[in-house]
């Protein structure tokens, strides 16, 4: 926690900087100003790489293992309460197969055009995606009770 | 490796393209290669955000576009024209050749009686019955801002004037440039291509693939964090907006690299989540724009 708050709290100040930066870009005419003003950019860039780089190992831990040998079985009754809402992860069914969305950048705050976690949404999925390669590229925690 | 980044064609050929393009169809213009086409633009049922958004154009400006490309013939916002006299330059112009900008959805409910966009011979005339009339005369038809290309916040739930889009009215080809508003540079680029050369490659929802074809979220500079996990909590944090409802993964336009108010700043630069409006379905597929105690950090 005290790790991530550090990295994060860093983080921001040089992403502030870089802002600073760019406004005085905006502002300046003087094409000397300006040059030192972008290699300063580039000062800031270069360190927040460093500072990515050196995170990288941190986060995308917690998630939990799924085995495909035993998978988690789900009723419907337990599959709502996976609604991605006060730290709870996102889980969708769709085809019996329980997917999780918690991550996926297309359901930002746990929604995705009007849809909500915690329930089948398999015939909403056929209508829209059917055919696209979706299902393959998501996270798999389970399986609903037949 | 520097100067690649430097010089990445996504940032650099997209925003050039637009004045590309229109200082390519001026000077043909000059030159006679090609002719001023006329351009009849309905406001109809929408809050008229999209002639601002078009008057806040830059490179080419709006005069540009005015003067040097296009014959306006009717814009209820700009003509000088008023009453009766209007509303003749709108209809004496179906017996030639227009393009047909459409801002607004269309009012169909009680014969369109909600959305009345002027008097003509001592009758109200309809959004329903310009956009019947005028539509399938048209030699193009541009369906611009949320409103006209699908319903938008004028059709939004309880949706009580029954509006709809331009395409759900007109069984023709309508380009979709969708946006709250649209951004002046995709109506400028796509008009100066129609000159040019005619109708732009459109995807299969109709939108000019020039504009309308990479995610925000893939080339979204906020990315990296997306990518690492680190994400706002709330409105003003500089990470990625993802947890409290970013659309960026859902809406593909070029506002990362476009901008908005002449080319400066744009919602995700200003700490602010993209809400979709320039995808389909916006608003009510497109909310919450904003959710609190989502899902747990990763």
């Amino acid at each position: 926690m005290s790790e991530q708050h550090f990295y994060d709290k860093d983080f921001n100040k040089t992403i502030n900087d870089i802002n600073d930066t760019i406004d005085n870009l905006y502002l300046t005419e003087d094409c000397y100003e300006k040059n030192k003003l972008l290699n300063n950019l580039r000062k800031q860039i270069a360190n927040i790489t460093m500072m990515m780089q050196n995170n990288q190992n941190y986060s995308k831990n917690n998630i939990e293992p799924v085995t495909q040998n035993d998978p988690r079985v789900f009723t419907p009754e337990e599959l709502s309460t996976y609604t991605g809402k006060n730290g709870n992860p996102a889980y969708v069914a769709v085809n019996g197969v329980v997917y999780d969305m918690t991550n996926v950048a297309a359901w930002g705050g746990a929604t995705h055009f009007g849809l909500t976690p915690g329930k089948d949404l398999s015939g909403v999925f056929a209508s829209c995606h059917d055919g696209q390669p979706i299902l393959s590229t998501l996270p798999v925690v389970g399986v609903m009770a037949p | 490796m520097k100067k690649q980044i430097n010089s990445c064609p996504n940032q650099t050929e997209k925003l050039k393209l637009v004045s590309m393009l229109a200082n390519k169809a001026i000077m043909a213009i000059k030159n006679g290669t090609i002719k001023k086409r006329n351009l009849v633009w309905l406001e109809l049922t929408g809050c008229s955000g999209n002639i601002i958004s078009l008057l806040d154009a830059a490179n080419p400006g709006f005069k540009n576009l005015a003067t040097q490309m296009v014959n306006i013939i009717f814009d209820n916002s700009l003509m000088v024209a008023e009453g009766q006299a209007a509303m003749e330059k709108l209809f004496a112009i179906t017996a030639d050749d227009y393009i047909l900008v459409v801002e607004g959805a269309i009012a169909s409910k009680d014969n369109g009686l909600y959305n009345i966009i002027g008097q003509f011979n001592g009758q109200p005339i309809t959004a329903y019955r310009a956009i019947n009339e005028l539509g399938p005369k048209a030699s193009y038809v541009i369906a611009m801002g949320a409103c006209a290309s699908d319903g938008g916040i004028s059709a939004g739930r309880p949706n009580p004037s029954g509006s709809l889009s331009v395409q759900s009215i007109l069984n023709r080809k309508v380009i979709k440039l969708p946006g709250c508003p649209c951004h002046p540079d995709w109506l400028t680029g796509t008009l100066s291509y129609i000159l040019l050369y005619g109708q732009p490659e459109l995807d299969n929802k109709d939108r000019p693939t020039m504009f309308y074809s990479t995610l925000i979220h893939d080339v979204c500079p906020r990315r990296p964090y997306f990518d690492q996990g680190i994400f706002a909590e709330k409105l003003g944090d500089k990470s990625c907006m993802f947890k409290i409802g970013c659309r960026g993964p859902v809406t593909p336009v070029d506002c990362p690299v476009r901008k908005w108010n002449q080319h400066v700043n744009w919602p995700i630069g200003d700490d602010s989540p993209c809400i979709g409006c320039a995808q389909f379905g916006f608003p009510d597929r497109m909310e919450p724009f904003i959710s609190y105690n989502t899902t747990r950090e990763v």
